[in-house]
């Protein structure tokens, strides 16, 4: 059982944890501290983006994938985080 | 035959340089139109927020963050389980996978447990999907997702009882693997825009 | 022996034979049927009566009013009136397509007892409705804002009956072993009975994105809608083509029969 300890997909998994613990962090507040902030939404969907990318090209093996699939799935990643991003910088 | 490397590197040696599409094909056109879907929702979800930022986050705070949290975890450590399943189905290491895809299940049915944990106190303190707009978005989308996830589950379930006789596929092993990473991801998302971000 | 030979002498006839001595005529006639029907519906519903897109769930009294008595909408439900039947003969025709594959019978059965259900609460009850306001003048003004609500809210509400539906075709289409219908078209059925989902939202909301004629609860849906629809026509089009004729059920030889 240890060699899924040592195992690359592990490692990986334990990245995303770590991050997810850090992007609550900084996204996490209450009360009259809770206010609109570019920066953290930012943070926050940037650091999902970087989750979602991971998920998608080490443990969906997009990595391995066709070309096609590249495209189309790290477009997807890209794609919405920059219409994320856009809409809320347009509205702000 | 359970070593590590060993694992993934008889995993590249089934991919050609054309690229290998785990799973039954069908699969990756769902998977991208779901994306697709959700993707659409998330940026209206954006644009009808930026139309009334107070009143979103406001009731953005109401949200219970430490469940959120949980699972998301909950989501990767199950998804971590079924891509190990997956490679260790492809070496034919049958007790294996079937181990850790029983385990992704067991972990993964945590999270309609949690869900319901958190919606439950919601609903009854008054925050409806017909309270706000935001509410209404929040319960749509974490609804659509939950149905997602319990659709996963028991695909996963069929892909445990598969494991279990004398040839499992692991076609159909790699399939229900993908179809609950998509689930992760929609999730990982879906975390950063109700529960995170301002 | 004289059978046999009588019915080889047909299929060679058979081979030159006019388009009414198609073995598959009665298949095609009821396929026929839903073009036709979803042809009329949308030109009843749309530039005839301004039933679709729907008007607003916030509509003032004096609109629902205007909306219930325009002498479009006498015309649509005339046409409605007339056309309905030919519902049941295009869901039948998925049905029969649904028999010849390998999944237990209890999907086309749910799939029908869902059309039918559907098909009353979803265009019935809307022209019974819209159609009173048409036909029966004299109802007062918040008698008649209630036919608008009772009219709209069956028209998209009945979404129950048609995820019940969808969700049979779909399971069907994905556990098929005799591929009947290819599995892609299995996972877009999926998303056109999730999408019945998305329009549950319009019990609740009076406007904005998730009322009846919103964005995400209308417009969306009909982008994932319209062109399942068609898609759907032209598969169930290549499968009754692809069907071989030996399986068709008016293709059976009787036994002890003398055929000419």
């Amino acid at each position: 059982m240890t060699s899924y300890l040592r195992n690359p997909l592990t490692f990986i998994w334990a990245l995303l944890t770590a991050i997810t613990i850090a992007s609550w962090s900084i996204g996490k507040g209450h009360g009259s501290d809770y206010h609109i902030s570019a920066t953290i939404t930012a943070i926050v969907l940037i650091l999902a983006a970087v989750k979602a990318q991971f998920v998608v090209r080490y443990f969906m093996e997009v990595r391995f994938g066709p070309t096609w699939l590249k495209f189309v799935a790290y477009g997807w990643v890209i794609g919405l985080l920059l219409l994320l991003l856009a809409a809320y910088r347009a509205t702000l | 035959m359970t070593n590590t490397m060993g694992t993934v590197a008889a995993g590249v040696e089934r991919r050609t340089s054309a690229g290998y599409l785990p799973g039954r094909p069908g699969i990756w056109f769902f998977i991208i139109g779901d994306l697709l879907i959700f993707g659409v929702y998330f940026v209206c979800y954006m644009v009808y927020r930026g139309q009334n930022h107070g009143l979103f986050l406001e009731s953005q705070q109401h949200l219970n963050q430490q469940i959120g949290v949980v699972n998301t975890i909950i989501l990767l450590t199950s998804s971590l389980l079924v891509a190990l399943g997956t490679e260790a189905a492809r070496t034919e290491n049958n007790r294996d996978a079937f181990r850790l895809f029983g385990a992704a299940l067991a972990v993964g049915a945590l999270f309609p447990l949690l869900k319901l944990s958190e919606w439950i106190p919601e609903i009854s303190a008054g925050l409806t999907p017909g309270k706000n707009m935001f509410f209404m978005f929040y319960y749509v989308m974490t609804g659509l997702h939950l149905i997602h996830v319990v659709l996963g589950l028991a695909i996963i379930g069929y892909v445990v009882d598969d494991l279990r006789s004398p040839k499992p596929s692991i076609r159909f092993a790699e399939t229900g693997a993908m179809y609950w990473h998509m689930v992760d991801v929609l999730w990982l998302v879906l975390f950063a825009v109700f529960y995170l971000m301002r | 022996m004289s059978g046999t030979v009588a019915i080889d002498a047909r299929s060679a006839f058979r081979q030159k034979s006019r388009w009414y001595e198609n073995k598959k005529l009665d298949q095609y006639l009821c396929f026929w049927s839903v073009p036709v029907f979803y042809n009329l519906f949308g030109i009843v519903f749309v530039p005839l009566s301004w039933m679709m897109p729907p008007r607003a769930p916030g509509n003032s009294i004096a609109g629902k009013i205007a909306f219930m008595q325009s002498p479009n909408l006498l015309v649509a439900s005339t046409i409605l009136v007339l056309a309905l039947g030919l519902a049941a003969v295009g869901n039948a025709v998925y049905m029969s397509q649904m028999r010849r594959m390998s999944v237990n019978p209890a999907f086309h059965f749910a799939f029908l007892a869902g059309a039918i259900a559907g098909a009353i609460v979803g265009c019935l009850f809307p022209m019974f409705c819209f159609g009173l306001g048409a036909f029966r003048h004299g109802y007062r003004p918040d008698v008649l804002a209630m036919l608008y609500d009772f009219g709209y809210l069956s028209f998209i509400g009945c979404l129950g009956c048609f995820f019940l539906n969808w969700s049979c075709l779909a399971l069907a289409i994905l556990l098929d072993k005799n591929n009947v219908l290819p599995k892609w078209l299995g996972y877009y059925t999926v998303w056109q009975s999730v999408t019945e989902l998305f329009a549950a939202t319009v019990w609740i909301a009076h406007d904005g994105p998730f009322a009846w004629n919103g964005l995400l609860a209308f417009w969306f849906d009909m982008v994932i809608y319209v062109p399942w629809q068609i898609i759907v026509y032209v598969c169930i089009y290549q499968a009754i083509k692809r069907q071989p004729e030996h399986e068709l059920p008016n293709c059976q030889p009787v036994p002890q029969a003398i055929y000419a």
